[in-house]
């Protein structure tokens, strides 16, 4: 009796795996497809001398030696890290400030977080483009024009090199930060209303309450969107592409603008920008087992 | 409300439905114009007069074709082109034309070609027939170009830039261009730049250009010259300074040595000079548009057609950009040939060509052959050949672009003395204001000079780089800029072609 009910527990258990497996079946075939077959093969094609898509002959890791070696190469990277240094000082604390501010609005919470979101729903292009003309160096670009009225004379903005990476990380930041406000507002809207209360009974400040009780509820959420905003900074490309084209004199090249010029900038060399992408991705797993590694750490210690 | 959230739910899922139905036929096929465009008289004629009658019914296939203007093309051009299909349709009842917006790019191509959609026929520039022949992403046409005997006509130039080693064609030229520099007039009126028989006052020179932009920028604020230094566009213009300098000959931006080693060379004393040139012209002179480095080829036609500034260096192939894309009116517009430099007076020569998928089959490459013989494009003279020509610069005037005389990519006297002689009956431009260009070309005045011979967009893009280097920073060491340059080009052809 004993056995056969042992037996029935281990059917059903199979019988639960099994829907399980079917379950994730449709995710494992996209994920297959999609992600990891491209990821391998991008590896692969790293690896060889390229004729477009064709590999003709393995090289090791000549294509890595080759694209390391160029001085474009360590533009793009050191450029790269400045757009996601730029990103974290611009755009990591204004969705926490803005979504902090909507929360503590009374009268047209609506609106503000509509208008905070509005930016995200507009095509990505266009953002570039409706900037590129506030940025314009020329009379009639609208920067000038407002400067114009306060009696400063035309200035350029997106020839000069020591600007165009926080300018391009300032759109991006337009663009995104309403969304991500979205999602700490979220998160502040479930921290327990009690905890103000006792805390103002206590005496405590609006400034103490924000430090003791809402930052520490969205610490977490906050390390996570931290490693999501790097890895998406990292892969910047189409922002500085429209905008600046990488200039000048590649001071808005990104990694991943290095890899679209390899593969289509006129070259055709596949193999070269696969070993790009694969340099891109090395460095993202690196700072993201980082982040796990102090993360996991942390949860230790609590 | 919940009904209102099932209603809502309701609704974006039929139109979600409905933009998918669309989105599929929308790619497949153009939609039909709604509404008949009006037309000139003139246009209306040269569309009626193509042949109706059946030229082969066996011929069976079905062809993409590439580079179909989009619906918010002039209606003259969509006319045009509807003109030509509905033609193809009679004389070629089995042949199925399916238009394509597809408008060529290297980077857009190619996985297109390895994925089997590229459009039977699209338009390339003369600078990538070679790599796209390499690499095995076009179809071979010998076989129906012989039959239909326009391969006889192919001047030998054309036949090394669109045959692979065994002599095999993949393509066949559309039109030449020659690099000269597009003016606008109003601009050089404001700033007193005009002669007695009120023609602009234009540079001949190089240094002439500096000492005009300077004029007209202090009488009128406008840049001088828009110079669009971005990507590869500076790199691509700044050759032909280069050799207005002396970088031609042993002196060449890049050659191929004794061994047969292909060698750059940008730290000559004439490339440096011309690079010094211009540097001059953003901070001596400062002509320049304020937002060089980040201006292509169309945004510098929009600045000359939008009077931002006075001077593009551009060819007689775009001369509709600034005029009937962007306004500008053609008593204000005219083409000078490119200035001479101290050491020489070259003018870059290209063109564009056609070329076609890599899958093509004999069927196809035929009904291709007369696609292009209905569009005019093919050295021979007949009926249909004749109409299609004509209805081709009806459609350019209707529209309001410039009708000039054509630099031919064919080698058939009669054939471009019949083409000139159409052109002249559709010209719509004060002749005056394009003569010294065009005859610059045909007296030979100006040395014509194709682009370097190897990877020129590489080539293009490093000297880029040098001179976004060279107008944004003032101090700029350019010998220095220029030997890194040269040492990174060198690298990739020692990589691509010498190893």
């Amino acid at each position: 009796m004993k056995k056969r009910s042992h037996s029935l527990a281990a059917g059903a258990r199979r019988s639960e795996s099994f829907k399980s497996w079917l379950i994730m079946l449709p995710g494992l075939i996209l994920m297959t497809f999609f992600v990891w077959e491209p990821l391998l093969e991008s590896v692969r094609m790293s690896l060889y001398k390229t004729e477009n898509i064709e590999l003709v002959k393995f090289i090791g890791l000549k294509n890595f030696i080759s694209v390391m070696g160029k001085a474009n190469f360590t533009q793009a990277l050191v450029n790269t890290f400045a757009y996601t240094f730029w990103s974290l000082l611009i755009g990591f604390v204004l969705p926490i400030a803005l979504a902090m501010l909507i929360g503590e609005t009374v009268r047209g919470k609506g609106l503000f977080r509509t208008a905070a979101y509005l930016p995200n729903m507009l095509p990505g292009l266009a953002v570039i483009i409706l900037w590129s003309a506030f940025f314009s160096g020329e009379k009639s670009g609208v920067l000038n024009i407002l400067l114009g009225k306060l009696g400063i004379p035309t200035q350029t903005y997106l020839t000069r090199s020591n600007l165009v990476i926080p300018i391009i990380i300032s759109i991006a930041t337009w663009k995104g930060a309403g969304a991500t406000a979205l999602i700490y507002m979220a998160a502040m809207a479930s921290v327990n209303p009690e905890l103000y209360e006792a805390a103002a009974i206590d005496g405590a400040s609006v400034w103490q309450r924000v430090i003791h009780i809402l930052l520490p509820s969205i610490k977490k959420l906050a390390g996570t969107l931290l490693i999501l905003q790097i890895i998406s900074v990292f892969q910047i490309m189409y922002e500085p592409m429209v905008l600046t084209k990488g200039g000048p004199d590649n001071a808005s090249l990104s990694l991943m603008q290095l890899m679209w010029q390899y593969a289509f900038g006129g070259s055709m060399d596949y193999g070269k920008a696969s070993a790009v992408a694969v340099i891109v991705t090395v460095i993202l797993l690196g700072m993201t087992a980082v982040y796990s590694y102090f993360n996991n750490k942390e949860s230790d210690w609590d | 409300m919940k009904k209102w959230s099932k209603a809502m739910a309701l609704l974006l899922v039929m139109c979600l439905l409905i933009a998918g139905c669309g989105t599929e036929k929308q790619a497949e096929q153009p939609a039909e114009p709604t509404e008949a465009p009006q037309l000139s008289e003139e246009l209306q004629g040269e569309l009626d007069a193509f042949s109706s009658e059946v030229i082969d019914a066996d011929l069976t296939c079905t062809i993409t074709l590439g580079n179909w203007p989009p619906d918010t093309a002039a209606a003259s051009e969509l006319a045009l082109f509807e003109g030509y299909k509905a033609t193809m349709a009679k004389q070629y009842p089995n042949v199925t034309l399916v238009p394509d917006y597809y408008s060529y790019s290297l980077s857009n191509y190619v996985p297109m070609a390895k994925g089997g959609t590229a459009p039977s026929i699209f338009q390339p520039p003369f600078t990538d027939p070679q790599l796209l022949i390499s690499q095995h992403l076009v179809g071979d046409v010998t076989d129906a170009l012989a039959a239909c005997g326009a391969l006889d006509k192919f001047s030998p130039s054309y036949v090394e830039m669109l045959a692979d080693q065994n002599g095999r064609i993949y393509g066949l030229p559309r039109d030449g261009y020659v690099l000269g520099m597009h003016i606008n007039i109003e601009l050089f009126r404001e700033a007193g730049l005009m002669t007695e028989e009120g023609l602009p006052k234009y540079p001949t020179t190089l240094q002439e250009l500096a000492e005009y932009g300077q004029i007209i920028r202090e009488k009128t604020g406008k840049a001088g010259l828009v110079f669009p230094a971005s990507e590869t566009y500076g790199g691509w213009l700044f050759t032909n300074i280069a050799w207005n300098f002396g970088c031609v000959g042993e002196n060449a931006l890049e050659y191929q040595d004794a061994d047969g080693r292909w060698v750059c060379n940008f730290t000559s004393p004439q490339a440096i000079a011309a690079m010094e040139y211009i540097r001059d012209l953003k901070w001596k002179y400062d002509i320049l548009n304020a937002d060089a480095t980040t201006t292509d080829w169309a945004g510098a036609h929009s600045a000359l057609g939008t009077g931002e500034a006075a001077m593009n260096f551009a060819a007689d192939d775009s001369v509709d950009q600034p005029t009937a894309n962007k306004g500008l009116p053609l008593e204000d517009f005219a083409l000078i040939p490119f200035p001479a430099g101290p050491e020489g007076r070259y003018a870059l020569a290209g063109g564009t060509c056609y070329m076609f998928s890599p899958d093509i089959t004999p069927e196809q490459a035929t009904a291709l052959m007369a696609y292009l013989k209905i569009l005019g494009k093919l050295p021979f003279l007949d009926e249909d050949i004749i109409a299609g020509m004509r209805a081709d610069y009806a459609a350019k005037k209707d529209r309001g672009a410039p009708v000039l005389p054509a630099i031919s990519a064919w080698n058939d006297e009669e054939y471009n003395n019949t083409k000139q002689a159409i052109i002249q009956e559709y010209c719509n431009v004060d002749m005056r204001l394009y003569n010294d260009f065009f005859d610059s070309v045909s007296e030979g005045t100006i040395t014509l000079k194709a682009e370097e011979p190897v990877f020129a967009q590489q080539l293009y893009r490093e000297l880029t780089a040098v001179i976004q280097r060279v107008i944004t920073r003032e101090g700029a060491d350019i010998t220095k800029a220029m030997t890194q340059a040269q040492e990174s080009f060198q690298e990739y052809l020692d990589d691509e072609i010498n190893s």
